[in-house]
């Protein structure tokens, strides 16, 4: 961790994981991003995560795509491992949320009236309930909620993080966005393309490891990279892959 | 811009105890200082046909969609005569669940949908133009803490200094599709939900919608503005243990609880009441006891929770009982737990169905939803 001239909270990037229509991805594994619209991978629990995890397969596509990503940015900075739990906080932002589990959910209640409504998918009809199953997986009691921007940039959940930490609101963030194929009711392609990546930040950390960078906000609430502006969320990731890559 | 204090100006409260003309929070706060509920029949949808656990909700019988809009969108739009003036430069925070989920009922039944009511996004679009606002805001959806965390972004975007005013707005209805859902996992009561009651079945679900303009000690002192109240300190966590149950020793809600203390470097000892989230579900109310009583111990520090009256809210609950909550500390009196007769064990002196004098100037509000969320607010006069 480190403060800059102007008194910004500069956090280390340590780890990138992402899920996108070009493939499944992480920042010590890739050396490149894209972010192209198009139809999601299929996800194998198998090749992510360490241990077997029976409920994914129950889960809504919403959430095995977030936790996914979230997965590979948590092994990728090393600390899918995990003993106690840890104060790490989640933030996501994303733009349909769960509304096309919505939909599949109401689909259960119509037919009888509620007598055949779907208790299992009610539950993943909160935008924030994958981050409760990535709390309750990686043992993670920081601060976890999503959030929608009105102009969607893909920075906001990055922003938002770097401001709880600046006002002590935790040292450890994974900050992402997470967003399914814009849902079948709208009947057009969506604003932005499915997909999700996650960062991991830590203000201070301990292990060897070598980060991606370090993240901050300017006054005016724009990202930077290194002191260098960011514009948008690919432009981050491809960033740090360049540097771990071929520094 | 002045970092520091942030000061709660202006407040709107939109529930069914609101009449025509009547101010909200002001017909609001008098229907649970008498001790009432607008806990009743479902007329909106056919409960009775169904297959749902209960048949009664808290809920308006005037909210209308038309040309296929959102009813959400006519319950926000009753907040915008009750607040004001906001400023132009405000930045707009929202909270929602749900959004306009009616339309997704409307649109399976193949009737005339606006389907963009549905985004999280939409109430900013809603809210934003009614009140001249052009804001790159972001909408916080974080199951039932969703607005006590939009009030915890705001204050934490003016005490560091990246915004002067913000504006929270909220809000959430009554749909078959939520009732339903709550109906599945059996949370509903079938009787008014009894809070912190022996004898609780569970929730009742409510509507209602919020908005609350904080800003700068500076910019209002600037803008001779009325002070509600201060939001001195925050804490925001996870359970990691379930999705829909809470943790049952409440380690993740002392731990909010505490956070904020310590942000408002206020000592247990100075609180003078607790706005639980008190939904009336047996694990929801055993978990807020076991966490109040690690963070207070046996003091009798009055409780209570306005979810027999209003029913629960969801999105708006942390924002309207924000706003209960600086009235409470104004009024000296702590509302009625409507509902409250046979307390649970550790309730006993500090849950009443009448009124309770409280005297201080700190107050804790608190909420905990699907997904393991706590959050804790810190308030002052």
């Amino acid at each position: 961790m480190s403060w800059g001239d102007d008194n910004t909270l500069r956090v280390h990037i340590t780890g990138i994981g992402w899920v996108t229509a070009a493939g499944v991805g992480a920042g010590r594994v890739n050396d490149k991003f894209a972010l192209p619209q198009g139809p999601l991978p299929r996800i194998d629990p198998s090749d992510i995560f360490e241990k077997p995890w029976p409920n994914f397969r129950r889960m809504d596509r919403y959430s095995r795509l977030g936790l996914t990503a979230l997965a590979l940015a948590l092994k990728d900075a090393g600390l899918s491992r995990w003993t106690r739990k840890r104060i790490i906080g989640i933030i996501a932002s994303t733009v349909y949320g769960c509304l096309q589990t919505d939909v599949d959910y109401y689909k259960t209640v119509i037919p009888g009236r509620g007598a055949n409504a779907s208790p299992a998918l009610f539950s993943y009809t909160l935008a924030n309930s994958y981050l409760g199953e990535g709390a309750i997986r990686f043992g993670l009691t920081g601060t976890n909620y999503v959030l929608t921007e009105q102009h969607p940039s893909g920075l906001a959940a990055l922003r938002t993080a770097l401001n709880h930490m600046s006002m002590g609101g935790g040292s450890k963030f994974l900050a992402g966005v997470c967003d399914v194929e814009c849902p079948d009711i709208f009947g057009e392609p969506g604003k932005t393309p499915a997909g999700a990546v996650f960062f991991m930040l830590e203000r201070s950390f301990t292990r060897k490891i070598s980060p991606y960078g370090q993240v901050s906000t300017d006054k005016e609430g724009e990202i930077n990279l290194d002191g260098n502006q960011i514009k948008d969320l690919p432009a981050l990731v491809q960033t740090c892959l360049d540097r771990f890559h071929h520094a | 811009m002045e970092t520091g204090l942030v000061v709660a100006t202006d407040a709107a409260v939109i529930t069914p105890f609101s009449g025509a003309r009547e101010n909200g929070e002001e017909s609001l706060w008098q229907g649970l200082m008498a001790g009432r509920t607008a806990i009743g029949p479902i007329r909106r949808f056919p409960v009775d046909q169904g297959h749902y656990r209960a048949r009664i909700a808290s809920h308006m019988d005037d909210l209308k969609g038309s040309d296929g809009r959102s009813m959400l969108r006519d319950l926000l739009l009753r907040l915008v005569p009750e607040i004001g003036p906001v400023p132009p430069d405000s930045l707009m925070i929202t909270a929602t669940i749900k959004a306009g989920a009616d339309n997704l009922e409307s649109f399976c039944h193949g009737r005339q949908a606006h389907l963009p009511d549905l985004l999280l996004s939409s109430i900013a679009d809603i809210m934003g133009p009614a009140l001249s606002i052009d804001s790159n805001g972001i909408c916080i959806s974080a199951s039932c803490a969703s607005s006590t965390i939009a009030v915890a972004h705001g204050a934490a975007l003016i005490q560091s200094g990246r915004a002067e005013v913000v504006l929270v707005s909220c809000g959430d209805i009554i749909t078959e599709y939520a009732f339903s859902g709550f109906s599945s996992l059996k949370a509903l009561s079938p009787v008014p939900c009894r809070p912190f009651d022996r004898d609780r079945q569970g929730l009742s679900l409510g509507e209602g919608a919020a908005a609350l303009l904080l800003m700068s000690a500076r910019r209002a002192r600037r803008e001779n503005r009325n002070r509600l109240g201060t939001v001195l300190g925050w804490g925001i966590t996870n359970d990691a243990t379930h999705i829909t149950a809470p943790e049952r020793r409440g380690k993740g809600l002392v731990q909010a609880v505490r956070q904020a203390l310590n942000m408002a470097e206020t000592d247990p000892e100075e609180i003078t009441a607790i706005s639980a989230h008190g939904t009336g579900t047996i694990y929801n109310d055993l978990m807020e006891l076991n966490a109040f009583r690690q963070v207070f111990g046996k003091r009798k520090i009055p409780i209570y929770s306005v979810k027999g009256a209003i029913g629960h809210t969801l999105a708006a609950a942390g924002a309207i009982e924000v706003i209960l909550g600086f009235k409470t500390l104004s009024e000296q009196t702590a509302p009625p737990t409507v509902g409250f007769e046979n307390p649970e064990k550790g309730a006993d002196g500090k849950v009443s169905a009448e009124p309770q004098p409280v005297s201080g100037h700190y107050l804790l509000t608190t909420n905990s939803g699907f997904g393991g969320v706590n959050a804790a607010l810190v308030l002052g006069r």
